[in-house]
């Protein structure tokens, strides 16, 4: 029966392309590239939006989780997130600096823009992983010492490139298909290799982070006291949940009463003797229990079911994982660095996952479309299709003049 | 009876103008007659004591704002793109557009709109030609979602139907009024099943005073023509530049000694027509730009054409000389087969001028009173009706006079009365307050 309970939770905001795809006039500079690519007063609306609902309110409750109920919380946030909170709204990101200053939370790295890079090159992958690590360092004095990368991804060469990037440890979704007959709620790692593992324990993380307000799941409406006892009865050392941050307020709003649930999470958990740790506390705590766990060669994600299929599913995302590739390539023939940090942002998994609907149905599909703005619907499902590979055309064509 | 006038009147006190335009007065927007047009109606909206802020693709160079303490706002859009593409305003076109679009009705909503609901007064929004076409209909959404459409009166006009097929007609009607400048234009626009209301395009005033009479006649003594033609338009086949040349072959084998001062732009197909006129035995001199540009010049650069029968002029042709030209000519050739109003031919009867006009929109233009109005492209029509006026000296003479009081019914500030009456149309029709 698992005594501990490991906490995760992950702030992302995507830098969303603009569309319809503005045509970038012929030898702009970087900056004036950026302008048309990149839909920012959308991006600041959204972030407001997103603030008010759930930032704020959320990062009032773990601080009060973990100020007074001595609850312990691992925290990552993309430096998409970051550069947004410092450009329009530096009182929220003051307050999660105070969050994530308390002894009970552990900063984890991630992939800085929440982007596909390690497809595309895993030695920068590496670079921008320690460099990450040290702009961690400098906003939170903190020094992450576990990483996570882009939407849970991982995989043999991925879990390699992290080892070598110095990282104690990662996490990973605990889905049926990587673990086998294995349990989620051990720590794990591979080829004798010092990076420890950390499995989400999927099945009690989506209970919350994508049941919760479900009127037709069996379990609603969830009680923290039978959600602590669930984690009490898992199997193993201890459970390892993950959400998206935006899970309290925006993904389920505040009426759902997911803050009551979490407010009351800490207590349930300690009448049933669940203890609280970070990460580090559970690499510390279970040193002499690690197994081997053999990691598969293709990725694995904690979004949809588990597989890359999620993001490279459907013609439209292959068409924008190709033209990815492609903006990559040629922002690296420039030598331009500001161009090459835009094809950067170009990879965002944002795109993907956001265009996950097209020719689908289905929850992952109504997921996907939940996540794609509201403002391109007026283009039809065709045209946002059309017009985000033309984001990325046009960004080729632009840097002919660098040629 | 109610109380007050029975109609809303448009006054500067209640009103203000927003043209919307691709073109506008700075040398980098004026490619053609609309930044002409755009130039001279915001003026004569600002002179009739209106404010009138026009949004162009403005010169890079100048400030984004010029108010100069007036009552006209010029407000150059796009100069970050602009920048990129020094020749002109259709360079980076798409470009320029999609800017256009995506930033206009923001800044028009809150910085025009806003402030002068609060002081109580109309915004009336032009937009003209295709490129504002989308974004006429987009100010037009965002004022309704602000609850502030019915304090707005929106209107796009036509200048002619370039463009039409980039425009979605059916969203542009619903959410704005059509306008077009000639009758001509509105019943080709009636096969877009669109009614438009007219309003005529103007001349500024200062075009009806007649050009001095010694230079006029100096510029007719230096290129000495029997009779002596010109013709002014862009190398384009919808000008019948090739019926122009046909009609002075005609008028040579006549047995006349007639000269053609002609002026096109940079288009090839100058080319095409300067060979027809070689084929019909025509000779031709193409006259570089003066040491000199005052009428000293001119003269020079005329006088030095070597009988030619042709006399392309390869240099810009200032406004005083267009009406020294205009006013000297026993003909000037506005002859096109299409055209949508025709300033040109406004402009030649203003100088006192014998315009011979197509038979399009041109329909300040009447036959044998105050123009020539041709009714089919075959030059013979050019060639008779010029021989006609030859032989009636007393008619020509007459037909220069009407022409002149025809052109002073067609000022700017008199578009504008008229303007101002179609929108307390429109102002009845939307309920606005009186």
């Amino acid at each position: 029966m698992a005594e501990h309970l490991v906490t995760y939770t992950v702030v992302h905001q995507p830098r969303r392309i603009k569309l319809p795809a503005q045509p970038i006039p012929h030898g702009a500079t970087p900056e004036d590239i950026a302008r048309c690519l990149f839909d920012e007063r959308m991006n600041e609306r959204y972030l407001h939006k997103v603030a008010e609902y759930c930032y704020y309110p959320a990062t009032r409750m773990f601080l009060e989780m973990v100020q007074e109920q001595d609850f312990r919380l691992a925290i990552g946030f993309s430096l998409s997130f970051l550069r947004q909170a410092q450009m329009w709204d530096p009182d929220l990101l003051a307050l999660m600096k105070k969050l994530v200053a308390h002894e009970n939370v552990e900063l984890v790295c991630v992939e800085p823009y929440h982007s596909f890079l390690f497809y595309m090159d895993i030695g920068l992958f590496i670079e921008r992983m320690k460099k990450t690590r040290e702009e961690l360092y400098a906003l939170f004095a903190k020094r992450p010492v576990v990483t996570d990368t882009t939407e849970m991804f991982i995989s043999n060469d991925i879990y390699f490139a992290l080892d070598q990037a110095g990282f104690h440890a990662a996490v990973l979704d605990g889905r049926e298909w990587v673990m086998n007959w294995r349990e989620t709620t051990h720590l794990y790692n591979y080829a004798g290799k010092s990076l420890r593992l950390l499995p989400r324990h999927y099945k009690l993380s989506d209970d919350v982070g994508y049941r919760f307000s479900n009127k037709g799941w069996e379990g609603w409406p969830l009680q923290a006291g039978d959600y602590a006892h669930w984690i009490r009865e898992a199997m193993g050392e201890f459970v390892f949940l993950a959400w998206d941050y935006e899970t309290f307020g925006e993904h389920h709003s505040r009426d759902t009463g997911i803050f009551e649930f979490m407010r009351c999470l800490p207590g349930e958990l300690k009448f049933r003797g669940v203890q609280p740790l970070t990460p580090s506390q559970a690499l510390e705590r279970f040193a002499d229990r690690v197994y081997e766990l053999p990691l598969p060669q293709f990725p694995s994600t904690w979004a949809g079911s588990g597989g890359s299929e999620f993001f490279l599913g459907n013609s439209v995302q292959q068409a924008i994982f190709q033209l990815m590739h492609h903006s990559y390539n040629k922002a690296r023939l420039t030598g331009n660095p500001e161009l090459i940090d835009l094809a950067l942002w170009l990879m965002q998994s944002d795109n993907l996952h956001l265009i996950q609907w097209f020719g689908r149905f289905g929850t992952e599909a109504e997921v996907s479309a939940y996540f794609t703005p509201q403002e391109w619907w007026s283009l039809g499902p065709a045209g946002i299709a059309n017009d985000m590979q033309q984001v990325y055309r046009n960004f080729i064509v632009a840097l002919d003049a660098y040629m | 009876m109610g109380e007050g006038p029975l109609l809303r009147p448009v006054l500067p006190e209640n009103t203000e103008f927003v043209i919307l335009s691709f073109e506008g007065p700075d040398p980098y927007s004026n490619a053609g007659g609309l930044g002409v047009r755009v130039t001279e109606l915001s003026r004569a909206l600002a002179d009739a004591g209106f404010r009138t802020h026009l949004f162009f693709i403005g010169d890079p160079e100048k400030p984004p704002i010029e108010a100069g303490g007036g009552r006209l706002i010029l407000r150059r859009w796009g100069q970050w793109i602009s920048r990129y593409y020094p020749n002109g305003v259709y360079q980076g076109e798409k470009q320029k557009l999609y800017d256009f679009h995506s930033s206009v009705p923001g800044v028009i909503a809150d910085e025009v709109v806003a402030p002068a609901r609060r002081e109580g007064r109309t915004v009336v929004i032009m937009g003209e030609e295709w490129h504002t076409a989308s974004t006429m209909c987009a100010i037009s959404d965002l004022l309704h979602a602000r609850g502030q459409r019915d304090q707005a009166i929106l209107l796009w006009n036509a200048n002619h139907t370039m463009g039409f097929e980039n425009i979605d007609f059916g969203r542009l009607n619903f959410t704005t009024t059509i306008t077009t400048v000639s009758h001509y234009m509105k019943h080709t626009m009636w096969l877009w099943g669109i009614n438009p209301i007219v309003l005529p395009n103007g001349i500024p005033d200062r075009l009806l005073s007649a050009p001095p009479a010694e230079e006029v006649q100096a510029i007719r003594d230096v290129v000495a023509g029997d009779p002596m033609l010109v013709k002014v338009g862009r190398w384009d086949p919808d000008k019948r530049w090739n019926m122009a040349v046909h009609a002075v072959a005609g008028l040579k084998r006549m047995g006349l000694r007639p000269r053609f001062v002609c002026r096109g732009g940079i288009e090839p197909y100058e080319g095409e027509v300067l060979q027809t006129a070689r084929s019909l035995g025509l000779s031709i001199y193409d006259v570089p730009k003066p040491e000199t540009q005052d009428l000293a010049g001119w003269c020079a650069a005329l006088a030095d054409t070597r009988d030619a029968d042709i006399i392309n002029l390869k240099f810009f042709v200032p406004e005083h000389l267009l009406r020294l030209l205009y006013a000297g000519a026993d003909a000037v050739l506005a002859n096109s087969g299409k055209e949508p109003f025709g300033i040109v031919g406004l402009e030649v009867m203003a100088s006192g001028g014998i315009a011979v006009t197509g038979a399009t929109g041109e329909e300040y233009a009447r036959a044998f009173e105050n123009a020539i109005v041709l009714e089919t492209d075959n030059a013979n029509e050019i060639v008779t009706s010029l021989a006609y006026l030859r032989e009636h000296p007393e008619e020509a003479a007459r037909i220069r006079a009407q022409a002149r009081v025809t052109a002073a019914e067609y000022t700017w500030a008199r578009v504008v009365e008229l303007l101002c009456k179609r929108i307390q149309l429109l102002s009845t029709s939307q309920n606005l307050s009186r």
